[in-house]
């Protein structure tokens, strides 16, 4: 990596500003701003893909979906974040999701799938390289799950 | 005394009100005054959300425009940032303040889903 480089990177996910943008040819790039990306921003974007997929029905282990409920009720949480932890450097970034899946899905096809999307989406946006997106599923889904059991004696 | 409407804005709340209106006609992005409020120019009885600017002694003014991406982007983050940077120097071109704007620097702090948003 060149000096030059280095001095545009004050964040992991920095990038300079390319030459085009230039009002003077001589202006290095770090004196026409920089571009940051936020952790958070990456995390979420990770998250958000993850849920594009056919088959995931949520995102987070059991622990976290409930704390997650509480906290998103006083407006703590953001729920596109649970269930996803991300790593990144200057150029890469690895990705942790725990899934659950929707019941009757082909597990290896839906993880597939989502380790796809993740990388495309993360990519094409942040300009991060994934390097690997591990994936545990925690849970399935089925159909009347939410349904509680308070509702069930009632009706 | 200095009635509102004859306030006139400095060089440096005028360049911060040419990025936020930079900010509100680029698609996709909305400012962010952050956790604190604290990413927003006061000046002009005017408050610029998402927008820090910063004079030097030269009269030089910085710029850190705050943003949050609407999902999905329809570019790299990278784009829209060069996009944004580059509406700015136009604009202040055009407004004769280009020799006056330093460095712009553009900060995703989030992404916004349509039900965030709504």
């Amino acid at each position: 990596m060149s000096d030059a480089d280095k001095s545009t990177r004050a964040t992991p996910t920095a990038v300079k500003a390319p030459a085009a943008a230039r009002p003077d040819d001589d202006a290095p790039p770090e004196e026409l701003g920089r571009t940051t990306i936020g952790e958070g921003v990456v995390t979420k974007v990770a998250g958000l893909a993850a849920r594009e997929v056919q088959g995931v029905h949520d995102l987070g282990g059991g622990t976290a979906r409930a704390v997650s409920s509480v906290t998103q009720k006083v407006g703590l949480g953001d729920a596109f974040n649970q269930g996803v932890s991300v790593e990144s450097g200057v150029k890469e970034a690895a990705v942790d999701l725990t899934l659950v899946i929707d019941y009757g899905e082909s597990i290896p096809r839906v993880a597939t799938a989502v380790r796809n999307q993740v990388i495309k989406r993360v990519e094409f946006i942040t300009g991060l390289t994934v390097i690997e997106v591990n994936i545990t599923v925690n849970d399935l889904y089925f159909p009347g799950d939410d349904e509680s059991d308070e509702a069930a004696r009632v009706a | 005394m200095t009635s509102d409407s004859e306030l006139v804005a400095s060089g440096r709340v005028r360049l911060a009100q040419l990025a936020g209106q930079v900010i509100a006609r680029t698609e996709g992005v909305t400012p962010t005054t952050g956790p604190a409020g604290r990413w927003q120019t006061v000046g002009a009885q005017q408050r610029i959300a998402g927008v820090l600017a910063v004079e030097d002694v030269r009269g030089r003014v910085d710029l850190e425009l705050h943003l949050v991406v609407r999902w999905p982007p329809q570019m790299s983050l990278e784009q829209l940032g060069e996009l944004v940077r580059g509406r700015l120097r136009d604009s202040a071109g055009a407004a004769g303040m280009g020799a006056r704007l330093g460095a712009v620097a553009v900060a995703f702090d989030d992404v916004l889903t349509e039900i965030e948003s709504a």
